[in-house]
């Protein structure tokens, strides 16, 4: 396999550095210390698109949750533009599994929260809102509740109210896994386009290896217990993209059998070791 | 739709039921008048009641006094208890100090308190309200404490992400997030502030609902206790009606996840 990201030269700082990165968990109860990432370096340059791609347990989230802030790294440092991370910040935007909107607010208000909050003028919020909500495809629904909207709509104004702060670095934690199957394809392609036009930083977590390979730049496989990098791959697939055309090129198809190779060979491991470690346990 | 609506016909006919054998009881003399007085006797006694009062007090003058008393103390005790819940869900310290005081309080049946409260405040208006008081109170504190940290983390996290402050979190996320779960106990609490009223007329009184059934019993003016009763049922009905009206138009999102 050629194009290993991680053996390419980076002369700048990334835009979001890992810097042997350890997150362990303690269990009070049972005295028990669990490794969740062991020694996680990563640099992601500027505008770069990255899958972090992993079967679940094996840390991503953790990742995404320690650049955002909302958790801490036990050891080792992390960077967002040359800045230690230590407290959730204004600098990202964010979309999680769940839309997690305000159920009191209607779509509009939902999506102007964040400039609201700092307290933007109405002329310069609301033409940018009225664009994101014609780009994700939320016309005539703005004066709607979030419970008067199906998930993938829901889903949609989360974008949106992410999107438009138009942040340069966007963290995603499997924004789409909630959603049929159908809408997951048209919100993979609708994300795509609008990130064309912006070409802002994504890290993005996942465990759909298509959907890793159609929307990034970049994949990287994580292996579970305890979480680390196993696998770091450049995707090279023209852009735009379409899963009309995408799905049939070579490289597609030999990107996703090496990724399923790695994952096969990662299970069986941690299957053997799980048996492993039940037989020494035995008495 | 339709489903609903026959669910509701249910309803009514099964109190129609109830009420026809209520008639037949006493209509054919099934059961002695002095236990169980018929419910053409009741209407009587509320018209009766109605004109000429009951012991120098007028019947609208009882239910008055008896709403009154109940919701003014329901109103105090939200005005305090909800900040307080607030306070206690959102900083551990309050939590943890006054913590201990509402769950030992909380399932103390109040009625245990009537002899203390009649030495500390006499047998006044006060001493009625402070019961009222204290029980709704205690509810709404749990409640509102409870709705604070009930928040969805995924929600703040949304939030704090969009840039919110500690402070705007507060105001814009977690509030809002908590109203239909204090809502759900503001109900709970003027149900729980009701029953007590009764318990707290029982202290020396001389009008209000509670009152006026405590003095008929003793006199064996079974029908006067008979049209408190239903008296008293029905207001605590319609308090409970005004209240999930007033909860469905405030917070009309809760309920669809």
């Amino acid at each position: 396999m050629s194009a290993d990201a991680s053996r390419l030269p980076s002369a700048a700082p990334g835009k979001v550095e890992l810097r042997g990165v350890t997150k362990a968990f303690v269990d009070e109860k049972r005295g028990r210390r669990t490794v969740a990432l062991e020694n996680v370096s990563l640099s992601i340059p500027d505008g770069q698109f990255v899958c972090l791609l992993g079967p679940s347990g094996c840390g991503k989230t953790t990742v995404l949750n320690m650049v955002a802030g909302f958790e801490r790294a036990s050891e080792g440092e992390i960077l967002v533009e040359s800045r230690p991370v230590d407290k959730p910040g204004r600098d990202y935007g964010m979309v999680f599994q769940q839309p997690h909107l305000f159920p009191w607010l209607t779509v509009l208000e939902n999506i102007t929260f964040g400039p609201r909050l700092t307290g933007t003028p109405e002329r310069e919020y609301l033409p940018q809102a009225n664009r994101y909500v014609e780009r994700m495809g939320l016309r005539g629904f703005e004066q709607h509740y979030p419970y008067e909207l199906s998930g993938g709509m829901q889903q949609r104004v989360a974008l949106a109210r992410a999107w438009i702060k138009e942040p340069s670095l966007f963290l995603m934690d499997e924004p789409f896994a909630a959603l049929d199957a159908q809408t997951r394809l048209m919100m993979q392609e609708l994300l795509l386009r609008v990130w064309e036009s912006s070409r802002s930083t994504v890290l993005f977590v996942t465990h759909d290896i298509d959907e890793a390979i159609f929307l990034s730049d970049r994949i990287v496989v994580l292996a579970a217990r305890p979480g680390r990098v196993s696998e770091d791959l450049l995707v090279e697939l023209q852009r735009p993209r379409d899963y009309a055309s995408v799905i049939f090129e070579h490289r597609y198809v030999e990107l996703k059998k090496h990724i399923l190779d790695v994952i096969r060979r990662e299970t069986m491991r941690g299957m053997a070791g799980e048996t492993e470690t039940a037989l020494e346990t035995r008495p | 739709m339709k489903r609903a609506h026959n669910l509701a016909l249910v309803s009514v006919l099964a109190v129609a039921a109830s009420f026809v054998a209520w008639f037949l009881a006493a209509q054919l003399k099934l059961v002695d008048p002095l236990f169980l007085p018929g419910p053409i006797e009741v209407f009587e006694t509320a018209v009766e009641l109605a004109r000429d009062g009951y012991r120098q007090v007028s019947l609208w003058m009882h239910i008055a006094v008896s709403v009154g008393r109940a919701l003014l103390a329901f109103f105090v005790a939200t005005l305090v208890g909800v900040p307080l819940g607030l306070l206690m869900g959102r900083l551990p310290v309050v939590g943890a100090v006054l913590d201990p005081f509402v769950q030992f309080l909380r399932p103390l049946p109040k009625l245990a308190l009537i002899p203390l409260v009649v030495v500390w405040f006499g047998i006044g208006e006060f001493s009625k309200f402070f019961l009222i008081f204290l029980a709704t109170l205690l509810t709404v504190v749990v409640s509102a404490a409870a709705a604070v940290q009930s928040v969805p983390v995924g929600r703040i996290r949304a939030a704090q992400s969009l840039g919110a402050s500690e402070r705007q979190l507060f105001r814009h996320v977690i509030l809002p997030s908590a109203v239909p779960e204090i809502f759900t106990g503001i109900r709970v609490a003027i149900g729980i502030g009701w029953t007590t009223l009764i318990a707290a007329e029982m202290i020396a009184s001389s009008s209000g609902l509670g009152w006026m059934v405590m003095n008929a019993s003793s006199y064996l003016r079974t029908d006067v206790v008979m049209l408190g009763i239903v008296l008293l049922g029905t207001i605590g009905y319609f308090l409970d009606v005004a209240l999930v009206k007033a909860q469905r138009r405030i917070v009309h999102w809760s309920g669809h996840g």
